[in-house]
């Protein structure tokens, strides 16, 4: 499978990349690891005649327990002991994607921006055409819930949601200049399926924020996946919150990912659990609440139903592994 | 039964890495895509997007103009109809007249590369008249408007109808104490080797044509070449570089093949053609989508009074092997057990789908399941175990079934032994907590099948040369396919026991038709019984001479002479001896390089009634496998723990690569339980990639005991069977009633997914049957 | 077409300089360009790690790696593991164990497995579980894979 040609740019600073985006705007993708972009484009999914690889960019870089560069590697954040210590949610959640070849290269900044799935999208131009496309590449309608307004392709990303969880920031640099906002604001797309993010267009992610308060919350990170490798989440359900053992309810949050077209919170049910103490019953009805709410619809492997009735299930373990974990 | 004292050998048996193990290792070992020819163009086909449809006109002028561009090919030109097996051609190199499934090829081109290539297919202007798709085979078997093959039955799309009845069932089902009923729904699988399909040809000035190709069955292609290009076989020449896997995936001569040869043809230049992964999917040729309905019958005992069994076989577009499958799905439903009274109905159904054909185990693995857990019922229903009840049923060595198999070797009640022992079966069956279980299923399976596809079974199924010269190098000629079974290791070690030398001595050639004698590859597990017999006489052959030679030089008579490690001398006097080199030389004195040659054919063997042939083989394989499952009974979600492998392949002559064997089955056939499907919406494939068809990942894993228990076979290579593929089937129902052990819920739909399971942890609360306190 | 610029890196020890495409993946590069062919292509699309190379010594996909983006690095292909003459010691235990049977995941697994034993020299099994767990083999059930990688890990064949 060869690539169709595109020219490849490859800048050596922040500043060099926001103004080649300027001047491409609309005619480019960034490449990172490659891991996601690369399989679509060799599927000519939504080709763009320019590439701007990151792989130089040094502001993209760097590690430590407040900032995640969005150029580091998924196997470099897994093999870094301080930071399972502190976020042992989004640990569990790095060391989940795919499989270790692909987190060889895979990066923060990709994994964050991943195209949603579908399985009428992740498929080659070849059998793309002989369906008839669909509105997210090449046509005009739907094939999963058939109308002509909105994508309903799955956001599947694994480490979206526990860095929601800690209500992590991301940081973002354009024509504009920088800015930062709430992780969860980068998803508020308005809800079409198709804008998949609130960056405006050429807009690249720099880095993520963890606030302080993050660290060494009690957190965790469900994937509900077919194989225990390889395969993207069909449902993840991240927590993070604060209480002492048995002690009332500081702070909890609550993020999926994996069932819907966007990474969820669900601030109002979990901020009612604040200040009480997490019973076995409250866990269970905060369970049963998120579980009414996830909606997926049938375009991945497993069935919709299932993997709905499986939110309240991973939520309630979620937060049960949580409790029992130490504190980070 | 008299134990026979049993010879022990110097290598057969052992432990023998690969003789090809280095180059694989060092990624050394030349693959199809590996090889190049100078001035190589390369291949691309059109695919049809339809799933049925009338072909009106394809238009290729645009595409033959492209500059860079060598041929493009349509059906016309080489409209010769084929298939594996003569009985139903079927299948064209490239569609005529009608497209079949979406994937079917509609036209093909050369090019100087893969750009050129592709933008040509895209300047192919195609029009067509869309047909009605059939996907579900049942509605298929009556009369369809517009019937996929002009030879479906009466106007159908039955591919294949088999009646079979022997003794009375009617008779034996009203006398029983219990029956018990199983339909089965078994989703499509595929063979998923990972080397993607790939074929090189060239037709040179001197009227040859030489095509190198992933297959595991050279001889076949090689007759199929010959058929549709209109070439005599011996101005091709078929070679077989290293393939990786096949699985029964590269045994059909595949149309794309013939493309390729076809394509060098009209350009007079080598032509490379390879497969993208989407492409293997669409080829498929893997286990066919199946509906069983299983109902036996037993007396108080348990012992079997009769089977009744339909089957209805999802063939997708072509027959491919589906005749055979047709049968199969019935005559190997009954081994390892005696079964007097049975009746069978199959019907193998054309669908718009990617044709279906031969893979692991072909035939004998979806009957198997249904009949195991058929069997698992029976238990329950008599309160006997299910060990016991196998037992008492198993069918004895050198017996025949009702349907005239002649069974000979079977060390099946050693199997049962064996899995009941080491699995600590009795502490465990019906006593595990709710969520763990443990399960019994079995195995039967063909060593080879006595009817060779294309000539009478009077003509040798294998033949092995031999030829050593002065370097005291052995080459070993066999147009037997290895395809990572490690059958290019038995042959050398089969010629250096029998020798008494080093197997460094021993080279295996490259299959290639103008040198390698015909053997007819690598399919339905008959290479280890029939090469290695056909082995093992060509290297008594060349002993004999070599004895003669040594004799010569001893002055003793050759009937004195016993052959030792690189040496001959006199029984009873070891000191008297003459070197392998020595008698070599003196050997080669009258007639130069000396060369041998041995053969294996099948004496005809089974009834006379129509298709009694089919399932007949020269000796049988038989497994008694026990899984452990372990099962979030809130998810569904499930992990199988451990598996005990019994199995009966005669002896194990190569036991790592038996081992390997037994282990890499276990893998595919949890696949099938577990998770893999050919998710078809209608006719579409909606899973044609390596993310969404879901293999079992190093991670999935159980930890497998192989239990090698059996007694020698008395007709097989040094008491040798098979054990490529038999060892796949009770890994199914091992696994199916493990689960029913674990939550009381009995699965007759495969794969088994976590959502599946639950299901039916929700229907077994729902009807308030409590299973195991819980 | 575009550019046709030069990329020069290391492979398998030895400079390397050779026209190439922006749009060139480094599994074509090597196995087409280059013919260095023992690195397999079983799917090009990420999901069988037939085509694993070391990208600075870390096992890397090529089929999912931009050519040009190697500028500079240094790769190593199955090609780059064995000594001249010989084997090394995992390909060693992998022909010993019987690890590898039709051989077309094998070089893939041999660079996990070099790379792995590089930095963790005594796994566990359930370490060399996971190193392994982006490999697809369709033979051997991985069983003998994980054997012979365990045996290359205590020093033995
Ligand atoms: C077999 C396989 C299995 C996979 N399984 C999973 C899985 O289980 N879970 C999962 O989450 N993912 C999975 N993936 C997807 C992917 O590998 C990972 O999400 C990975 O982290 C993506 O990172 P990357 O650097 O390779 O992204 P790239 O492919 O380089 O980029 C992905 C997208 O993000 C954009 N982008 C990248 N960086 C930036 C930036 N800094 N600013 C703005 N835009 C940017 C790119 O333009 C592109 O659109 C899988 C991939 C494969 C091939
Ligand atoms: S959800 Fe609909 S629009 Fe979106 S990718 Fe799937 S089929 Fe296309
Ligand atoms: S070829 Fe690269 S992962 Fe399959
Ligand atoms: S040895 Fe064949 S795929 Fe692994």
């Amino acid at each position: 499978m060869h690539l169709d040609p595109f020219e490849l740019h490859r800048p050596t600073s922040l500043d060099a990349t926001v103004r080649l985006a300027g001047d491409l705007a609309g005619r480019f993708d960034y490449l990172a690891g490659g891991t996601d972009l690369l399989p679509n484009y060799k599927m000519h999914l939504n080709l763009r005649p320019h590439l701007i690889a990151l792989d130089r960019v040094p502001e993209l870089r760097g590690r430590s327990l407040e900032r995640l560069g969005a150029m580091e590697r998924l196997a470099d954040l897994e093999r870094d002991p301080a930071l399972r210590a502190a976020f042992p949610g989004l640990a569990d959640a790095v060391s989940e994607v795919a499989t270790p070849l692909v987190r060889a290269s895979g990066t923060v900044g990709g994994n964050l921006l991943v195209e949603t799935r579908c399985f009428f999208f992740n498929q080659s131009y070849f059998w793309r055409a002989s369906l008839g496309f669909c509105l997210k590449a090449d046509g005009d309608r739907c094939h999963v819930v058939p109308q002509k307004e909105r994508c309903y392709a799955t956001f599947s990303g694994d480490l979206a949601p526990p860095l929601i969880a800690l209500d992590a920031e991301v940081e973002i640099a354009g024509a504009d200049g920088r800015r930062r906002i709430p992780l969860a604001a980068m998803y508020d797309a308005g809800g079409d399926g198709i804008r998949r993010t609130t960056l405006a267009p050429g807009e690249i992610v720099v880095a993520v924020h963890l606030p302080s308060a993050a660290r060494g919350l009690r957190s965790r990170y469900k994937k509900l996946r077919v194989r225990p490798s390889y395969d993207f989440p069909e449902l993840g359900v991240a927590v993070a919150g604060r209480w002492e053992d048995g002690g009332r309810v500081e702070r909890l949050r609550l993020a999926i990912g994996g069932a819907e077209t966007y990474p969820r919170r669900f601030d109002d049910l979990t901020s009612a659990l604040e200040g009480g103490t997490l019973s076995d019953e409250r866990v269970r009805a905060l369970a049963e609440a998120v579980g009414e709410r996830v909606r997926p619809v049938h375009n991945t492997f497993l069935l919709p139903d299932y993997r709905r009735r499986m939110v309240a299930v991973y939520v309630r373990r979620a937060l049960a592994e949580a409790r029992a974990g130490r504190a980070g | 039964m008299a134990s026979v004292e049993r010879p022990t050998y110097r290598l057969l048996g052992q432990r023998i890495p690969y003789v090809e193990g280095p180059l694989k290792v060092t990624g050394r070992a030349e693959y199809t895509d590996d090889l190049r020819r100078p001035g190589m163009l390369v291949a691309r086909l059109l695919r049809s997007p339809w799933p049925h449809a009338r072909l009106r006109s394809i238009d290729t002028t645009a595409a033959r103009a492209l500059p860079g561009v060598y041929a493009v090919l349509t059906g016309e030109r080489y409209p010769t109809p084929f298939g594996v097996l003569p009985i139903t051609h079927d299948e064209t190199a490239i569609a005529v007249g009608k497209a079949r499934y979406t994937g079917d090829i509609l036209a093909a081109v050369a090019a100087q590369d893969e750009r050129t290539a592709e933008a040509a297919l895209a300047l192919v202007r195609v029009d067509v008249e869309e047909l009605p798709e059939y996907s579900d085979p049942r509605t298929g078997i009556a009369r369809v408007a517009e019937p996929i093959h002009a030879r479906g039955l009466n106007g159908s799309n039955v591919q294949k109808e088999v009646v079979q009845d022997f003794g009375d069932v009617d008779a034996a089902f009203s006398q029983a104490a219990q029956t018990a009923r199983v339909r089965g729904t078994f989703a499509g699988v595929t063979h998923a080797f990972t080397e993607p399909m790939a074929t090189i040809a060239e037709s040179t000035p001197d009227g040859r044509l030489t095509v190198w190709s992933a297959t595991q069955v050279p001889h076949y292609l090689h007759r199929s070449l010959s058929e549709v290009l209109g070439i005599p076989m011996h101005r091709i020449r078929v070679i077989k570089p290293e393939v990786g896997g096949a699985f029964g995936g590269k045994s059909d001569p595949l149309p794309h093949e013939i493309v390729c040869a076809a394509l060098a043809i009209e350009t007079g230049r080598p032509v490379k053609l390879l497969f993208d992964r989407e492409d293997v999917f669409y080829t498929n040729h893997g286990r066919h989508p199946t509906q069983n309905d299983v109902r036996i019958a037993v007396d108080a005992d348990g012992r079997i009074l009769a089977y009744d069994i339909e089957a209805l076989i999802d063939g997708g577009a072509w027959s491919s092997f589906g005749t055979v499958t047709t049968y199969y799905n019935g005559v190997l439903s009954m081994g390892p057990y005696r079964v007097p009274n049975f009746r069978y109905h199959g019907r193998r159904v054309y669908t718009n789908r990617p044709p279906s054909g031969a893979m692991r185990a072909h035939g004998g693995t979806n009957i198997r399941y249904s009949v195991e857990v058929a069997l698992d019922l029976l238990a329950e229903q008599l309160g006997r175990d299910p060990f016991d009840l196998r037992a008492i049923n198993a069918l004895p060595p050198n017996s025949t079934t009702v349907n005239e198999f002649r069974i000979t070797s079977t060390s099946f009640l050693k199997c049962l032994a064996a899995a009941r022992e080491k699995s600590g079966w009795d502490a465990k069956f019906r006593r595990l907590p709710y969520g763990r279980g443990v399960g019994l299923g079995c195995g039967f399976y063909i060593s080879g099948s006595n009817s060779p596809i294309h000539f009478t079974p009077k003509m040798p199924q294998s033949t092995v040369h031999l030829k050593v010269d002065m370097d005291g190098g052995i080459a070993v000629h066999s147009m037997q396919a290895d395809i990572g079974q490690g059958s290019n290791t038995l042959l050398a070690a089969i010629v250096a026991e029998v020798l008494g030398v080093d197997l460094e001595r021993v080279h295996v050639q490259r299959v290639d038709s103008d040198v390698s004698p015909i053997d007819i590859g690598s399919y339905s597990s008959r290479v280890t019984f029939m090469m290695g017999n056909a082995a093992r006489s060509a290297a008594l052959d060349l002993r004999g001479q070599l004895i003669a030679a040594a004799a010569e030089l001893l002055g003793r008579p050759a009937e004195s002479i016993e052959t030792t490690h690189e040496r001959f001398q006199v029984r009873g006097a070891p000191e008297v001896g003459v070197s392998f080199a020595a008698a070599l030389e003196k050997a080669m004195e009258r007639v130069g390089a000396l060369t041998a040659t041995g053969a294996y054919s099948t004496t005809p063997k089974g009834g006379t009634f129509k298709g009694a042939r089919a399932g007949t083989a020269p000796a049988y394989s038989f497994a008694a496998y026990v899984a452990q499952v372990d099962v979030d009974v809130e998810t569904g979600e499930y992990h199988v723990e451990k598996i005990w492998a019994a199995f009966d392949c005669g002896r194990a002559l190569n036991r790592l690569a038996v081992e390997g064997q037994i282990e890499g089955s276990i893998h595919m056939g949890l696949g099938q339980v577990m998770g893999e499907s050919m998710n078809y919406r209608g006719a579409r494939l909606f899973n044609p990639s390596f993310l969404e068809y879901k293999i079992p990942t190093a991670d999935q894993m159980p930890e497998v005991e192989i239990l090698l228990v059996a007694e020698d076979d008395p007709e097989g290579p040094f008491g040798a069977k098979e054990a490529g593929e038999g060892p796949l089937i009770a890994t199914l129902p091992a696994v199916g009633n493990a689960l029913y052990d674990a939550i009381g819920v009995r699965f007759t739909e495969l794969p088994i997914t976590p959502d599946r399971v639950l299901r039916g942890i929700d229907r077994r609360r729902r009807e308030g049957r409590p299973w195991k306190g819980a | 077409m575009s550019s046709q610029e030069l990329l020069s890196f290391r492979l398998n020890g030895q400079p390397v300089t050779t026209p190439c495409e922006p749009a060139r993946i480094l599994l074509d590069l090597l196995r087409e360009d280059l013919e260095e062919t023992g690195t397999k292509r079983g799917c090009d699309l990420g999901t069988c790690g037939c085509c694993t190379v070391l990208l600075d010594g870390r096992p890397t996909l090529s089929c999912l790696s931009l050519a040009r983006l190697v500028e500079g690095c240094e790769v190593t292909t199955i090609e780059g593991v064995s000594p001249p003459q010989g084997l090394s010691p995992v390909q060693a235990a992998f022909v010993a164990h019987g690890a590898t049977q039709c051989g077309f995941c094998t070089p893939g697994f041999v660079l996990t497995a070099t790379a792995l034993l590089k930095e963790n020299p005594h796994p566990s099994r359930e370490e060399i579980v996971r190193a392994i767990s982006g490999n697809l083999c369709r033979c051997t059930g991985y069983t003998k894979i994980i054997e012979a990688i365990d045996a290359a890990a205590r020093g033995g064949p």
